[in-house]
Formats: C-alpha cells, structure tokens, sequence
C-alpha cells in the first residue's frame, strides 16, 4: 500500500509574526521556516503505517517555491520513501492545493492521502474535505487514531463533542489532529542517507490545474494592542474607575 | 540555651517586630507558620525554615527602613528571590528576617540608546526576557529556572545557565545596581556607565556577594540583538574522552550558544518525567548543542562535524531539530533534568575547572565517584562547553536524610582535593550559601578568604546580612 503525504512549509509556530508595514502580507524573508506541525504528524503516522507493515510505501508532496527543496529533503531524512515537489512561485489556496493533489493520485494511485487538518499559515482547513470530494472518496478528518486493516480504516475523530469513530472504506482521504501522535526527531545519519532518495520535480503550470485561487486579500492588520492595565489603590478607586467607564 | 532565655529572646524580637510594624504601617509582614517555612527556603531541604517574619517591601524606601531598623534592633535579614538557589543562600533557619523581593518586579525603563533595561530586583528571568522581546532585543542569561528565578538572586550568585559559552555570565549584563546597605544607606553603582575608570567597581564586588553585602533593589541590565537562527543536535557519545574532542570538532566549525551534556542516567530519569526519548540504543553520554544555522552552509557544517565526528568514533548517532519546536524538545532532554531529580532529594556538587583542564579532570573525578559512591545513583550533567559540571547524588529513599548527606559530605571533601589539584572552584554558578560553607577554602587561598572577611565587615560591621552564609 502506497501512501501520500502532504508537507507543506509555513512560517515556524514559535516565530513571532510580523505584519508588512504596507500590509501587503506577513513578513518571511529572514524568518524561521518549518514543516506544517499537523503534517509532521501526518508524516509520522505514514511512517508508523509503514513499519508496522501496512503500507510499503511513503510519498511526501509539497506545492512550493523552487527553494522548498531543503524542506523536502527533511521529510526525506524523517522517513519519506520519495518526495514530489510542485514547484509553484504562487501561494496557492486550498482548492487549487486540493486539485493539485488529485493530479498526484491519478498519478500515484496511493490507498490512503494523510494530510494535515489544517496549515497554521492561513488555517484553512479546508484542502482534505476539498480533495475528498473531487477525488469522490471518504474522508476522516481531524484524527487522533488511526488503525488500518484490510481495505478499510478506522479512524477516531476529534469533534465539538468529544470522541467519534468512524470506519472509512480505502482510498480515502485522512486529516491528522495533534493528539494523533508526538512526531520523531530526525536522525543525522538520515539527514545524510536523504540526500540521495529521489526527489521529483514538477511545475505547477505544466499539470494542467485550473487555478482555484478565487480570493483576494486586500489587507494585513496585527491584532489590535492590549493598552496597558491602570493600578488602582483600594476598592474605592476600582469602583470610581469601574463608573467612569460605565462598567458599574 | 536555657528556656528562660529563648523566651526572653523570643519576646524581645516580637517587640522588634511590633516596632517595625509602627513604624513602617504600610509595610507587609507575614508572620503565619505557612507562610515562614514557604519564604524560609529554597530548593535546598536540609534545614528547616524558622525566620522570625517575612517582609515584603513595595519600594526602596521600606527596604531602607527594614534595614535600619534591622540595624538598631540587631536583627539578621535573609534577602530573597525567587528562591530557586540550590545552595541554601536564601535559607532562613535561625529567627531572622526574610526580606522577599516578590512584590518589587516590575520593569522600571527601557533605554533605546543605551539599550538597557532598568528593573526592580524581584522581576523573574522571563519576564525580563518578554520585555527585552518587546523592544527586538534579548537580554542573554538564560537556564531552565527562568520562570521562577528572580534578577536579585540571579546577580547574587552571578548565575551562569546554557549560554555562557556565548554571552558570559550575569556579571557581564550588569550595567548598574542600586544596593541598600546594612545601615540602611541606598548606593548607586556604576550608573549603566559603559566606561567607568574610577576605582574599586563595588558594583561587580555585590555580583555573586549572595546577599551578603547588602540588598540590590534595582537593576540596569545590557540587552543585545537577538542571534541568528539557530540549530539543536543531540549527538550520543560512546566514552567520556570523546566529549572534549567533539566540543573541539563543533568549535573549530560552529558559531555554539551552547555546549551541553549529561549522562545516560539523567536522559533515563527525564525520561521517566515525561519527555520524547531520542534514541532507540543507550549511550553513556550526550550532548546538547546549539549553533548558528541562518543559512544552508552553516547547517552544511554541522553536518559534516557529525560525520567527522562519526568517523572519527566521537559520536554513535545524532539527531537534529527541524523546528523551534524540536529545539525545545531536545532542550527539555537537559533542561528537564534538574526538575526530574529534585523528588530523590539530590545532594548536589557544582563544580568548574578551565575547559582545557576538563578531560584530566574528569578521569580523576570519575574513578573517585565509582569508587566512593558505588551504592548510589549518581546522576552527572551540566555546562561542559564551559568547564561546568553538576554531579547529583540521589537519596535512597530508605536511608535517612542526616545520614545520606554525611556520606556525600564525605566523597565532597575528597573531590574539592581533585579541584584544587586542578585549580578549579567548588561552585560555578549556585553560590556557596550554607552547603559548600566546609570547601570554600579548597578553592580560595586564606589570604584571599581574610579579604573578603575584611570587605564583609567594612559593609556590615554588626554582621547582619545574610549571616551564616558564604563563609563564618
Ligand atoms: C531547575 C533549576 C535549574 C537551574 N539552573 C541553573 C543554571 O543553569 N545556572 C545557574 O547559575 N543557576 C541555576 N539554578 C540555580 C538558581 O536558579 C540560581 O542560583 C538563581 O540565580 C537563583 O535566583 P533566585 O531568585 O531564585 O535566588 P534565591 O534562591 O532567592 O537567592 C539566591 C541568593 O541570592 C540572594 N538574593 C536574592 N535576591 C537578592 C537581592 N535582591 N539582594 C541581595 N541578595 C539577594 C539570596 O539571599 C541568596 O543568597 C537552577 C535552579 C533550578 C531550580
Ligand atoms: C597617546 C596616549 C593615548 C592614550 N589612549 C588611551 C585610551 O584610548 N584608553 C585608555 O584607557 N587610556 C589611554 N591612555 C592612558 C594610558 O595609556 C593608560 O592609562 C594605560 O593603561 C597606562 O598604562 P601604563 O603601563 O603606562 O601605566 P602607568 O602610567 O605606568 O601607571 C598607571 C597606573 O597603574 C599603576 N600600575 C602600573 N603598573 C602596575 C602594576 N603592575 N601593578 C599595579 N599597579 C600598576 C600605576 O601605579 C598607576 O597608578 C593613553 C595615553 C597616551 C599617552
């Protein structure tokens, strides 16, 4: 059984974001970048699926500028057999990521497609349920256990309510949560071994993808300030200052 | 002591007490059992807290006035930070007066130009680090008691951390401190002067003084610019002679900020305190080390020291961060140590020697633990990269405490006789406070020790701060 990963780089989760002063966008140059945390752990779960003898096969995907290769080749150095890059200049949003993905099945064939529940760039969610449908498959979103056998996988979900399971029939499309697994640390020696893996190389505009690309950001903003807290005395003066803001 | 006296002894001081409290209305005072034995101690558990009561000031004035008043009244105080000290130097045992800083830690100013950050001293090492983050700027100090630690204690013991290697410990960052002193005076020190040729630098004379010659109330701390992005490898060493030639290896080709290391049975208890285990075999030792890697020749570097590294048998394996987050992850694999170790009551040893020194050192002193302490889990870890290592000699739970530490007092004496064959100290970074007291003298000469006798007395004549602590 193959196996397809989406891996996508965003700017690292522990970086502070900086809007652009023309707030055409977020600032990246000269900033940390780093896997999609929830596709580490799609990652993760491919290669567990692989060393418990499930799947033989692990693909990585990214749709990416041409310098997205280091990337890759991390995704390599976790455990990826082979990695697709979709070399693209554009960010791309969540449909056209969805239909770009379905080309790579066409081609791929893979039983299962693991990708993140979301990227914490623009926190779409959106790019597995999309696929899904286009591809015309079940989907398992948003889980944090997953047991394959046979043709069909069982597939715990974390919804508003609580714990759900539900059983999909392969192919099928999952989308990962954060308590599905703790992602590995990634070996030196295999930094090393990834060098040599294959790694394909594809243009955006050469697979024949109608852009889905439909909206336009007009603006960045950051959150608004918090304005500093005032120290007051003794309840006497919290309850005036409560009054003069109309609170009381 | 007979018991008439102590309870004429004991009365008298609440008398003391009472006076303080008219004098000074405003100031708080805790004097609740709970309350003694939470401020009387630090993460040491040797002695039992007994201070007379806690204060806790709100401005420089109050300490001014706690100190007179201590001054007339010839009532001992025990400056207190956040009581992180691993030496006993923030105990109070002994009817005085615990002056906690808590309540003085708030960030004061920041200066653009001179890129300095002025607090009052209760203020944690975190919350100094947010602020300094606030202006793009970062102020270098940095261990894992960073959200407990305060920057009075972090002076008073010239604490170190992981990046020393780097930036130095907090001695370097100290641009100015405000000090209280026994008889209730408040001294200006050094101003935040870059360049200051005037005589003695008092100032440097409080850094690592533990309290002892007076109370800092505030301080003006160096920022710098923040590093470039940065790398963690852990690597698993295979013998204790390889730990120095792999720091070689990293140092000729890596920018480090740091160069860590422990051994297989600290990894094992961090372990079993929760964190992600890095490897599948067991190697006796790690390290942790942090580099610059802004760009693909840097992380090109690293790559080839480990396999220089590997080739050369200095190192069996190794893994590398591919995000901040890993970073952490790694980083918690030695910061989580400490914390891991403190349920067996440790008896700790904090010791240095230059790093070109360290692999004699290290010889000497391992065969002298294996020998001395072959019942005891001896738990070995710490600042390699700059000559630092903690030994933590964990309590069998079923021997007595009075006991456990005689024993450990026992292999100490014998190991600050190694030190001082290789010229090195018996406390890097904690401090001497009431635990290292019986060594001072392997690792400062007695004209040296006569010296700060005499500087201890010409700033507390009526030996009142922080008696009992650092030396008689
Ligand atoms: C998990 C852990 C990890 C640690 N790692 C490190 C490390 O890597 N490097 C390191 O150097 N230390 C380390 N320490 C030890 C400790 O955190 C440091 O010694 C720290 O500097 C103590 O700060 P504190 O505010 O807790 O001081 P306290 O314990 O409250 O006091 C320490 C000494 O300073 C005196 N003092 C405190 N405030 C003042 C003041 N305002 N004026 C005058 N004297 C004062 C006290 O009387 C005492 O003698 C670690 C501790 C823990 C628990
Ligand atoms: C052209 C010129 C340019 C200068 N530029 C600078 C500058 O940019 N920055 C700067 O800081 N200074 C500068 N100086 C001043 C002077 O050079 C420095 O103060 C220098 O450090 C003095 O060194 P020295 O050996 O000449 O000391 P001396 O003049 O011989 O002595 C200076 C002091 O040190 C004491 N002393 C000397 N040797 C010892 C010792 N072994 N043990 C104990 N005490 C000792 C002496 O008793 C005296 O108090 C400059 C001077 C000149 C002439």
């Amino acid at each position: 059984m193959k196996i397809l990963v989406g891996y996508k780089r965003v700017v690292d989760y522990n970086v502070r974001i900086q809007v652009k002063p023309d707030g055409s966008g977020v600032v990246t140059e000269g900033v940390k970048l780093s896997a999609n945390p929830f596709d580490d752990i799609a990652l993760e779960e491919a290669l567990r699926l692989r060393e418990k003898g499930i799947a033989s096969e692990v693909v990585v995907a990214t749709i990416a500028p041409a310098d997205a290769q280091a990337h890759l080749r991390n995704g390599l150095a976790m455990g990826a057999n082979r990695a697709i890059h979709v070399v693209t200049g554009d960010a791309v949003q969540p449909l056209t990521a969805a239909r770009v993905f379905l080309k790579l099945i066409e081609k791929e064939q893979p039983q299962i497609v693991i990708l993140g529940k979301q990227a914490i760039d623009d926190d779409c969610n959106q790019t597995g349920q999309m696929l899904a449908a286009l591809w015309d498959r079940p989907q398992a979103t948003f889980a944090s256990k997953v047991e394959v056998s046979g043709n069909a996988a069982k597939v715990t979900r974390e919804v508003d309510a609580g714990l759900e399971t539900i059983e999909v029939d392969l192919p099928a499309v999952i989308t990962t949560d954060l308590r599905l697994n703790e992602p590995r640390f990634i070996k030196l020696p295999d930094i090393m071994k990834a060098k040599s893996k294959p790694l394909e190389t594809l243009q955006l505009a050469d697979l024949g993808v109608a852009s889905g690309d439909t909206l336009k950001t007009t603006n960045y903003a950051p959150p608004a300030k918090r304005s500093k807290g005032v120290m007051v005395k003794d309840a006497a003066e919290l309850v005036a200052a409560l009054k003069t803001k109309g609170l009381l | 002591m007979t018991g008439n006296a102590s309870s004429a002894e004991a009365s008298a001081t609440v008398g003391a007490l009472d006076e303080l409290r008219r004098a000074q209305p405003n100031l708080r005072l805790l004097t609740a059992a709970a309350d003694l034995e939470h401020y009387g101690r630090d993460w040491t558990r040797r002695w039992t807290p007994a201070p007379l009561a806690i204060a806790l000031p709100a401005t420089i004035a109050e300490v001014q006035a706690i100190a007179r008043w201590a001054n007339v009244q010839g009532i001992a105080i025990v400056p207190s930070g956040g009581r992180t000290g691993l030496s006993g130097g923030a105990v109070a045992a002994s009817g005085e007066l615990v002056v906690s800083f808590e309540r003085m830690n708030r960030v004061l100013d920041f200066n653009p130009v001179d890129r300095t950050l002025t607090v009052q001293p209760g203020i944690a090492l975190e919350a100094v680090h947010k602020a300094a983050a606030e202006y793009g700027l970062i102020y270098p100090v940095d261990f894992a008691a960073r959200g407990s630690c305060s920057i009075g204690g972090n002076i008073s013991t010239n604490a170190g951390g992981i990046r020393v290697i780097r930036y130095g410990n907090t001695r370097e960052w100290i641009a100015g401190l405000k000090l209280v002193t026994a008889n209730g005076d408040l001294l200006e020190l050094n101003r935040g002067l870059i360049k200051n040729s005037s005589g003695y630098d008092l100032r440097q004379l409080v850094i690592g003084a533990e309290g002892t010659l007076g109370l800092v109330v505030e301080a003006t701390l160096r920022l710098t610019d923040p590093p470039p992005a940065s790398q963690v490898m852990l690597f698993a060493v295979p013998e204790m002679s390889a730990l120095m030639r792999v720091f070689a290896a990293c140092r000729k080709r890596l920018n480090l900020s740091a160069f860590e290391f422990f051994t297989d049975r600290a990894l094992h208890h961090v372990l079993a305190h929760g964190a992600q285990k890095p490897f599948d075999e067991i190697s006796p030792y790690y390290v942790v080390t942090e580099f610059d890697a802004a760009d693909e020749a840097q992380q090109q570097a690293a790559l080839e020291v480990f396999e220089q590294c590997l080739n050369d048998g200095f190192v069996n394996d190794g893994v590398l961060s591919q995000s901040d987050a890993q970073a952490a992850a790694l980083w918690r694999l030695r910061e989580g140590i400490t914390e891991s170790l403190a349920p067996y009551k440790p008896y700790k040893n904090d010791i240095s020697v230059r790093i070109s020194a360290v692999p004699d050192f290290l010889d000497e002193m391992s065969s002298l633990l294996t020998r001395e302490y072959p019942q005891f889990d001896v738990v070995w870890f710490g600042h390699i990269g700059d000559g630092n290592l903690h030994i933590n000699v964990l309590k069998p739970a079923e021997l007595a405490d009075a006991d456990f530490v005689a024993q450990c007092e026992r292999v100490t004496k014998l190991l600050s006789e190694v030190l001082a064959r290789h010229g090195g100290s018996i406390s890097a970074e904690h401090g001497i406070g009431l635990v290292k007291k019986p060594y001072l003298a392997g690792t400062r000469s007695p004209a040296e020790i006569e010296l700060m006798r005499g500087v201890r007395r010409v700033f507390d004549p009526h030996g009142l701060m922080n008696p009992g602590k650092l030396f008689d």
